[in-house]
């Protein structure tokens, strides 16, 4: 069991009983949920499924209605102990009117005490923002660029990055991962990503956060998620003898041929068995698995929107 | 490669330990609470002195020194500016300031200090424009836009700064109340509040106009120095700051 101590040495974020209430709409519903330290998580979900709200609440923009919040041991509003440990730049930032990116980065650098004006230039650089433009005046991925540099260089021990690929292209998106990924593992951090690209970015997760309609519908590292679930192809008859009775994710049938998405592992006279029958057996990405789940979910409550 | 663990204070922080950078943050596009207001004014001392000037050539007869030109309005322009920027900084770098997580209370001390540091700015020009245009006697032709002979008998050019500067400092804090009102409130509420303080206004007059109460409230005035309109202003100004703070306590950014 895990002392209040030691969760404290371990736990960034400690959700419990969450609820987020705007007026009639509730955002969050009874979220309890942890995010360890000096990890790389990923808070998954279709739009309006309480990402943001969630990001807001746990680096104290927002608070919830009910339940309590803890970021590395103390409630976040208004804490001043641990705020300036926490680095979130929106998805739709508002910066100060008429400021430049060097405006912008110059504040941030003020704000965190970990800044590496280093890093920030190398990352100008990089994502190729132009210091000349008022913010307000670039374009969608050039203010992604913006947020995304502020986050990195923070090097703040929680940074969360709300969609942070918005109007970045391929090249840059990749950029992103490729320095994220680079600095996470030289300087370790507490680092929350949401993200409808979940393909794109399973490679750098390894928490991953499920959430829908306000409700938490997986809270699984990486490794156990990828487990949850198996892909087996071949001749119907012959998938059907080994998935008989197991929870079919998904089925698409090219002829006689069919392709079966199955929760849980297959145990190991289910693989001498696919050997027998010659099924070919695939590992389910990430994405593939939680849009089965989160469209499982919709149809016991249709009343969410598409991914 | 090395791995390095990254700074992350374990013990008491100071609760104000960020207010320099909060106030700095203010500053951050250096044109917006310095370069501009200074232009402003500027600009409306040389427009009022030159709308001064071309009255005083459509008037031949005038003799300068009895019958000074006072035209004070110019001196309002950085005021209704400022005002605007106050507003600005709770629409926009205050949603900066929480990304930035600073807290609610850090980054209002913040803004209050630039407040006060710009209006006391104003307060100084104001003072060096009395200055300038009494040392020349109105440029030569006794034409006033901030030291106006009747300025004498409420305070001179100490009351000039102020005055101005108290004037400055409650239009920023109420520029600012309308647009961290704007993010707290929904709309209708909002409109609620605007209604309401406009109908109140309204009674006040009306209250006024009935009880046959305006000779007192001008009586009141002409007792008034620049000195205690400025003590008055400062009270409504600390109330009202009062109230920013209860509001942007709850403010979302979303």
């Amino acid at each position: 069991m895990t002392t209040p101590d030691t969760a404290q040495r371990v736990r960034a974020i400690e959700a419990h009983g969450v609820t987020r209430r705007y007026k009639d709409t509730i955002a969050l519903d009874n979220v309890t949920l942890n995010f360890e330290k000096d990890k790389i998580h990923g808070l998954l979900g279709r739009n309006g499924a309480g990402k943001t709200t969630m990001m807001s609440v746990m680096t104290a923009q927002d608070w919830p209605s009910e339940g309590q919040i803890r970021v590395f041991g103390q409630t976040p509003h208004e804490n001043e102990q641990v705020l300036p440990d926490i680095c979130f730049v929106r998805e739709d930032q508002r910066y100060p009117e008429d400021a430049l990116a060097k405006h912008a980065f110059a504040a941030a650098r003020d704000a965190f005490e970990n800044w590496d004006a280093e890093f920030e230039q190398r990352l100008i650089e990089d994502f190729r923002v132009p210091l000349k433009t008022p913010i307000k005046k670039m374009s969608r991925g050039q203010k992604s660029a913006v947020g995304v540099i502020i986050g990195l260089a923070s090097r703040a021990p929680l940074t969360v990055f709300d969609e942070p690929y918005m109007g970045l292209d391929a090249v840059a998106r990749q950029l992103f991962y490729d320095r994220l990924l680079q600095d996470f593992t030289e300087h370790p951090r507490t680092i929350v990503v949401s993200s409808h690209l979940i393909d794109e970015i399973s490679y750098l997760l390894e928490h991953v956060v499920v959430i829908d309609q306000g409700k938490i519908l997986v809270d699984e590292t990486a490794d156990d998620l990828r487990d949850q679930a198996v892909t087996l192809v071949g001749a119907a008859e012959a998938v059907q003898q080994v998935v008989a009775g197991r929870e079919v994710l998904d089925r698409e049938e090219l002829g006689r041929i069919v392709r079966v998405t199955v929760l849980g592992k297959l145990t190991d006279d289910e693989l001498r068995l696919v050997k027998q029958l010659d099924l070919d057996v695939l590992p389910v990405s990430l994405q593939q698995l939680i849009v089965h789940l989160t469209r499982n979910n919709t149809e016991e409550h249709p009343s969410s929107e598409g991914f | 490669m090395t791995t390095t663990t990254l700074h992350q204070t374990t013990t008491n922080r100071s609760s104000f330990a960020r207010v320099p950078a909060a106030f700095r943050l203010q500053f951050a596009v250096p044109w917006s609470f310095i370069w501009l207001p200074i232009g402003i004014f500027l600009l409306a001392w040389v427009l009022g002195t030159g709308i001064g000037f071309l009255i005083d050539s459509q008037m031949p007869e005038r003799i300068p020194v009895e019958e000074p030109l006072s035209s004070m309005g110019a001196a309002q322009a950085p005021i209704w500016y400022l005002a605007f920027m106050a507003a600005y900084t709770a629409s926009h770098t205050f949603p900066f300031s929480v990304a930035l997580s600073y807290s609610r209370r850090v980054y209002l001390i913040g803004t209050y200090l630039t407040f006060a540091v710009v209006s006391v700015g104003y307060g100084l020009l104001a003072m060096f424009g009395f200055w300038i245009e009494r040392l020349t006697d109105g440029f030569g032709r006794h034409i006033y836009v901030l030291g106006a002979p009747f300025l004498d008998d409420v305070g001179g050019m100490l009351g000039v700064g102020a005055f101005g500067t108290v004037v400055t400092l409650f239009f920023m804090c109420f520029g600012f109340f309308w647009a961290i009102l704007y993010r707290r409130v929904s709309i209708p509420i909002l409109w609620t509040v605007i209604l309401g303080f406009i109908v109140v206004l309204l009674g006040l007059v009306a209250i006024t106009t009935l009880n046959e109460w305006w000779p007192n409230v001008g009586l009141w005035f002409v007792d008034q120095t620049a000195f205690t309109l400025a003590g008055w202003g400062l009270l409504a100004t600390v109330l009202l700051g009062g109230l920013n703070y209860w509001l942007i306590r709850k403010a979302t950014v979303s």
